[in-house]
C-alpha cells in the first residue's frame, strides 16, 4: 500500500464535495464526519442508505450528492449495496458499461441500523466478501425518532427511553469487535473532530477491496443535549479521555492510531453533555462516574498490555 | 418442439433462463428452493449466464434485487410464504422505485400454525404492494408467464415489478408436459434490457428512492404507481397477443372456460381452478350450464373484463383459497366491488372458502356449489359464506385436540 | 385417464418410480402428471407418489383418492394405517405388491376383491431399504400391467430419469431390473383399466359442516401437555431391528442409551439397556457403538416373528 499523501492538516482538502442545504441539525457531528469522508472518497460513489437521520439528506427534489444515492430500508442497506455492486460487476463483465462508469459502493447508516436491525444483513455481506465501504454515523441512540436508547448507547446515558436517575443500564455494544470477528478487509473508528486521522483512514480504505467499515462517533447536539458549538470540542474530548479509541484493523491486526499520552478524566467529556447531567446534578453520582472511568481504564490497560 | 416433463419449479427456472436474466438474488424456502437450485446448477455448469447470490434473508434478497434493477440489470428472484412476508417491506419499496424485476412466489399457507402446503394468503398479502400479479394454473403457464412478466415489467408505460404466482406442491413439485420455447425465439420476444434513465453511473448522478415531505408529492408518486398498474392492462393484452404470435399459446387477462352460454360461473385463481374445469366438464355432461372464469391477472384487477364476461349470468361462486380475517374471501370482496352498480350483473355472488393449507377441493364439492347456486337463484337470496370443511374433518380435529389435551367440556358434541 | 399411486418408505425411490412411469407414458404420447407427496417425514417413513396419464389434457390435480393401480414397494406398510395404502381401493383397482409372500396369501390376508399381483422380492436382500432397484422394478411392472407402454419406452424412461445423477453401472442395473420386472408381468399385461370420472347423477354429498365459533382456549394451536410425541409410533419407520444379546451385554456406562438419537433405549435398574421398539427408528447407531458388540441387526420381518428377550432384572 502507498504511504499516505496526507501528512499534515494542510494536506486536507480545502474545497468540499458534499452540497450544502441539507436538513441535518446545526452542529451535526455525523454530517461533519460525512463531508470529510466524502472529500476523500470523491463523487464516483453511490451511497446506499438505511432509515435514519441521514435519510433526510436527500428529500425530493434536493440532494447534496455529486454522485449517486439509493434509499433502501432500515434493515437492509448492506444488501442494497450487494445488489448495486453485483449489477455493476455484471455490466462491466458483459461490456455494457466501461470501467469509467463504475462507482464505489458505500453503505451509510446510523447506529440504530448498524448495531441492531441491519446487523444480519451486514454480517451477510462480510461473509460474501462484498467489495463495499460501510459508514456508520454513531450518535449512540435512535436519533431521528428523538434519541431513544439503541445498542450503541453508552452506560449511564439518559435517552428518551432511559430517563431514570442512572440512565441507560446497558453497555455500548462493541461493533468494531463484531466486524473484526468477521475478518473483513478493513475496519476503523474515526471522528470528525480528528480530520487528519479520518482522512488517512478513508484514503487507505479506498484502496482496499472487500468489506470495509468506518465507524464514526457522531456527537449529536440534539440527542446528547449540548450547545452545537461544542461538537468538535466534545469529539476531541472523546479521544482525549479515551472514550473513543481511534484504531484500525487491517491485515489481521488491530492498531491504535492515536493513543492519548495522558488521558483526561472522563468527567470532562461527560460534563459537557446534558445526557450525563444526572451524574453531577443535583447530587454527584460518584459510583457511576467511577464505573464509567474504570471501564475506560481497563480498555486502555488491555491495549498497553497487548 | 421441445416438450418435456418438468415441475412448476423447473418451469419457473426455465422462464428465467430463457429471459436471459442477469442477476438472481436468492434465499431457500420450501417449496420454492428447487427453482434457485436449478438455476445455480445451470450457472455452475456454464449452461446459463447470470449471477446467483444467496442473501441471508428475503428482506435482503428483495433489497438486492431492487438495487440491482436500479443499477441496470435484468433481475429474477423467487420465494414463498413466510419469505414473501419477511421481504414484504421491500416489495412496497421496490415497486415505488419504479424498476422492473420478476419474482416468482410459490404459494404456501402462512403461520400460525405453520404449514408447508399451499393457499393464497401469502400472495394476497402482497396485493397492495405495487407488484403486479400473474397467477398460473399449469406448469406451462408458469414458464410462459415468467417471459411475459419480464416484458410487462420492463414496458416503458409500466416499469413495475411483477410477481408470478404458482401453487406449492400442486405445481411446484408436479411434473407436467411443458413446451420449452426455442431460446432464439424467447430472446427475440423478451428483448434486451433497457435501463432507461434509472441507473447508477459515474457520469450521471442519480439520487433514487428519496424521501418526500408532504402529502401532495407523496400522493402524486403513489397514485402514479396505481396508474401505471392500470396501464398494464392494455400493455398486457398487447403482450399476450404478441406472445401468441410467437409461441401459439394465448393467455387472456381472464381465462373464460365454457362461459359463453353459462348460467352459473365458478371464479377462482391458481392451479385448483383446473379442478373446477374438470367439474365444469362433468356438470356440462349432466346438462348444467356451468363455466369457469380464472383471472390470471390479479393486479391490475381485470375489472372491465369481468363486467363484460359476467353480463347476463345468473349466479357466481367465488372460491377463495385465502381468508381475510373478519371479512372473508378476498377475491369475493374484490369481485363484488368491481361489479357493484353495473347493469345486468349476476344477482347471486356466493362466497366459498376452500383449499386452505392445501386442503383438497373435490369434484363433488364443485357439484354441490352449483346446487347451492341453483337454490339461491330460485330463492333470490345469496347464501352465507361457506367454508369447505366436512363433519369428518371436524371429528379429526377433535381427535387431535384430545391428544393435545385441549379440554373440551362438550367433547363429542358436534 | 390412468391413475396410479406408489407407496413406499422414504429412501426407497418412490419419487423416481413415479417419474419413470410418468416419462414412459409421456414417451407413448400421453399427457402426464407425476408428483411425489412428502411432508415432514424422513428416511424410512411412509411416503407416496402418483401418476396420472391421459390421451387428453389433465385437469384433475393433487392426491389420487381412487387409483386404478396401487403399487406397494414395501409390504410392511400395508399394516400401517397412517400409510393409507389401501385408501380408495375398489373391485376395479389392481394392487401390485413387491413381496416375498405370494399373491394368494395376500389375497386371503387382506380379504380384497380387487386383482392382487405380487412382484417377487429379491430374497437375498436383508434390509428393505437396501432394495436399491425396487422403485424401478415397481415402475417396470406397472408399465406392463398398464399394457400401453412398450418395453423400449420403459427402458428409455429409466435411462432418462437416472442418467443425470447415477453412475453408468447403476443405470444399467436399474434398466436390467426394470425390464426383468416388466417381463415378469407378461401374463397380466394390460389388466389395469382406466377409471371413470365422477358421475354427477349419483355423487356423494360432501357433508359440509358449519364450523362453530370456539374460544381461543380451544382454538389456539397449542398442546397443553408434555411428551405427546410418544404417541407417534416411529418404530414403524424401522426396517431393521437392533436386538440386544443380554449374554454379551456387559452393562457398560450405557453407551447405546447415551448415543441413541431418539432416546429410545432405557436403562433398567440393573443397568441393562432395553430398547423401546415402539419408537426405535432403526438407525443402528447402538449396533455400531456397543463396545462388546452385543447388539445385533435383524430384519424387521424376521424379528417380528420372534419373541423379544426381556432385559434381565
Amino acid at each position: 500500500m502507498n504511504e499516505t499523501i496526507l501528512r499534515r492538516m494542510k494536506d486536507l482538502p480545502s474545497t468540499h464535495l458534499l452540497g450544502t442545504g441539507t436538513p441535518m441539525c446545526a452542529g451535526c457531528g455525523g454530517l461533519e464526519a460525512l463531508h470529510e469522508i466524502y472529500d476523500v472518497l470523491g463523487s464516483n460513489t453511490v451511497f446506499v442508505n438505511a432509515a435514519g437521520c441521514m435519510t433526510l439528506l436527500s428529500v425530493y427534489p434536493f440532494t447534496p450528492f455529486r454522485g449517486s444515492w439509493l434509499y433502501t430500508a432500515m434493515a437492509s442497506a448492506p444488501a442494497g449495496a450487494q445488489g448495486v455492486r453485483d449489477a455493476l460487476d455484471i455490466l462491466k463483465q458483459q461490456g455494457r458499461i466501461s470501467e469509467k462508469e463504475d462507482l464505489q459502493v458505500v453503505t451509510l447508516t446510523g447506529d440504530g441500523s448498524a448495531y441492531g436491525m441491519g446487523l444480519s444483513a451486514t454480517s451477510g455481506t462480510i461473509e460474501r466478501n462484498l467489495d463495499y465501504l460501510y459508514i456508520c454515523y454513531d450518535n449512540e441512540g435512535y436519533g431521528n425518532t428523538g434519541q431513544q436508547y439503541s445498542g450503541a448507547t453508552p452506560h449511564g446515558a439518559q435517552t428518551a427511553t432511559s430517563q431514570g436517575r442512572t440512565g441507560f443500564p446497558g453497555y455500548k455494544k462493541d461493533l468494531f469487535a463484531i466486524w473484526v470477528a468477521h475478518q473483513p478487509a478493513y475496519v476503523a473508528t474515526v471522528i470528525g473532530a480528528e480530520p487528519l486521522d479520518l482522512a488517512r483512514k478513508i484514503e487507505k480504505a479506498k484502496t482496499i477491496k472487500g468489506p470495509r467499515f468506518i465507524l464514526a462517533l457522531a456527537p449529536c447536539p440534539t440527542g446528547w443535549d449540548y450547545d452545537p458549538k461544542d461538537t468538535v470540542e466534545i469529539g476531541k474530548l472523546a479521544v482525549k479521555t479515551g472514550v473513543w479509541p481511534l484504531k484500525e484493523y487491517v491485515d489481521g491486526q488491530v492498531v491504535h492510531t492515536k493513543i492519548p499520552r495522558e488521558r483526561e478524566p472522563v468527567e470532562s467529556y461527560l460534563k459537557l453533555q446534558g445526557r450525563f447531567r444526572h451524574l453531577f446534578e443535583p447530587v454527584r453520582n460518584d459510583r457511576l462516574i467511577a464505573d464509567i472511568q474504570t471501564r475506560i481504564d481497563h480498555y486502555w490497560q488491555s491495549v498497553s498490555e497487548a | 418442439m421441445n416438450r418435456k416433463l418438468i415441475t412448476g419449479n423447473g418451469a419457473a427456472a426455465w422462464g428465467a433462463r430463457l429471459a436471459m436474466v442477469d442477476y438472481i438474488p436468492a434465499f431457500p424456502i420450501t417449496p420454492q428452493t428447487e427453482i434457485i437450485e436449478t438455476l445455480a446448477n445451470w450457472i455452475d455448469r456454464g449452461e446459463m449466464q447470470g449471477k446467483l447470490v444467496t442473501l441471508e434473508s428475503e428482506h435482503s434478497m428483495i433489497t438486492a434485487a431492487g438495487a440491482a434493477a436500479s443499477s441496470g440489470v435484468r433481475v429474477f428472484s423467487a420465494t414463498s410464504s413466510q419469505g414473501l412476508l419477511y421481504g414484504m417491506e421491500m416489495l412496497y419499496n421496490v415497486a415505488g422505485w419504479r424498476v422492473p424485476m420478476v419474482l416468482v412466489n410459490v404459494s404456501r399457507g402462512l403461520a400460525a400454525p405453520i404449514t408447508l402446503e399451499p393457499d393464497h394468503n401469502d400472495v394476497m398479502a402482497a396485493r397492495d404492494s405495487g407488484f403486479l400479479q400473474i397467477h398460473c394454473a399449469t406448469c406451462q403457464e408458469v414458464l410462459d408467464s415468467v417471459l411475459l412478466a419480464h416484458r410487462l415489467s420492463e414496458h416503458e408505460d409500466v416499469r413495475l415489478p411483477v410477481l408470478v404466482n404458482q401453487d406449492g406442491f400442486y405445481l411446484s413439485f408436479t411434473r407436467e408436459p411443458v413446451d420449452i420455447p426455442n431460446p432464439t425465439a424467447a430472446k427475440q420476444f423478451v428483448g434486451s434490457y433497457e435501463e432507461e434513465n434509472l441507473a447508477f453511473r459515474a457520469s450521471t448522478p442519480l439520487s433514487h428512492a428519496v424521501a418526500v415531505l408532504g402529502g401532495g408529492p407523496y400522493s402524486y408518486f403513489r397514485y402514479e404507481i396505481h396508474l401505471a398498474a392500470q396501464q398494464a392492462l392494455t400493455v398486457y393484452d398487447e403482450l399476450a397477443n404478441e406472445f401468441r404470435d410467437f409461441f401459439g399459446r394465448h393467455y387472456p387477462q381472464i381465462e373464460a372456460y365454457r362461459c359463453d352460454d353459462a348460467d352459473y360461473v365458478f371464479v377462482m385463481i391458481g392451479s385448483f381452478a383446473t379442478k373446477a374445469k374438470e367439474a365444469v366438464d362433468r356438470l356440462r355432461e349432466g346438462g348444467w350450464n356451468v363455466g369457469l372464469m380464472r383471472p390470471r391477472l390479479l393486479r391490475p384487477f381485470p375489472r372491465d373484463n369481468f363486467v363484460s364476461l359476467l353480463q347476463g349470468k345468473q349466479a357466481v361462486a367465488v372460491i377463495d383459497q385465502n381468508l381475510s380475517m373478519g371479512m372473508g374471501g378476498i377475491l369475493h370482496t374484490e369481485l363484488a366491488s368491481a361489479l357493484y352498480g353495473k347493469p345486468d350483473m349476476p344477482a347471486v355472488l356466493a362466497s366459498f372458502i376452500g383449499g386452505l393449507g392445501g386442503r383438497d377441493i373435490t369434484t363433488q364439492e364443485f357439484f354441490e356449489m352449483v346446487t347451492v347456486l341453483r337454490k339461491a337463484v330460485a330463492s333470490g337470496e345469496t347464501p352465507p359464506p361457506r367454508l369447505l370443511f366436512t363433519h369428518n374433518e371436524f371429528r379429526e380435529v377433535e381427535k387431535l385436540q384430545a391428544i393435545a389435551h385441549v379440554e373440551r367440556e362438550e367433547l363429542g358434541q358436534h | 385417464m390412468y391413475r396410479v399411486r406408489f407407496h413406499g418408505r422414504g429412501g426407497q425411490g418412490m419419487k423416481t418410480a413415479s417419474r419413470i412411469l410418468g416419462t414412459a407414458f409421456f414417451l407413448e404420447g400421453y399427457e402426464v402428471q407425476d408428483a411425489p407427496r412428502y411432508g415432514a417425514e424422513r428416511r424410512g417413513a411412509p411416503i407416496f407418489a402418483f401418476v396420472r396419464a391421459s390421451r387428453s389434457p389433465i385437469n384433475e390435480r393433487g392426491i389420487i383418492q381412487q387409483a386404478d393401480l396401487v403399487i406397494v414397494a414395501d409390504d410392511s406398510l400395508i399394516a400401517v394405517p397412517a400409510a393409507g395404502v389401501l385408501t380408495g381401493i375398489t373391485n376395479d383397482t389392481v394392487l401390485l405388491i413387491y413381496s416375498e409372500t405370494d399373491a394368494q396369501t395376500w389375497s386371503s390376508r387382506l380379504n380384497l376383491a380387487c386383482t392382487l399381483i405380487v412382484l417377487p422380492a429379491d430374497q437375498a436382500i436383508v434390509d428393505p431399504l437396501q432394495h436399491h432397484f425396487v422403485g424401478t422394478g415397481c415402475a417396470g411392472a406397472a408399465a406392463q400391467l398398464l399394457g400401453v407402454i412398450s418395453r423400449e419406452h420403459l427402458q428409455q424412461a429409466i435411462e432418462q430419469e437416472l442418467v443425470e445423477h447415477h453412475r453408468r453401472i447403476v443405470v444399467d442395473k436399474n434398466i436390467e431390473y426394470g425390464l426383468h420386472a416388466f417381463d415378469a408381468m407378461a401374463a397380466q399385461k394390460g389388466c389395469v383399466k382406466q377409471g371413470h370420472p365422477i358421475n354427477l347423477n349419483n355423487y356423494q354429498n360432501p357433508d359440509w359442516f358449519t364450523l362453530p365459533f370456539e374460544a381461543a382456549r380451544l382454538a389456539a394451536p397449542a398442546i397443553h401437555a408434555a411428551l405427546t410425541s410418544e404417541k407417534s409410533k416411529t418404530g414403524l419407520w424401522r426396517t431393521m431391528r437392533p436386538v440386544i444379546d443380554y449374554q454379551r451385554c456387559n452393562r457398560c456406562w450405557w453407551v447405546c442409551s447415551t448415543f441413541c438419537p431418539d432416546g429410545a433405549i432405557n436403562v433398567t435398574t440393573g443397568n441393562y439397556p432395553q430398547i423401546d421398539y415402539d419408537h426405535c427408528k432403526g438407525c443402528m447407531v447402538c449396533v455400531t457403538q456397543c463396545p462388546p458388540h452385543a447388539i445385533l441387526s435383524v430384519p424387521e420381518t424376521e424379528a417380528a416373528k420372534q419373541k423379544m428377550e426381556e432385559a434381565p432384572a
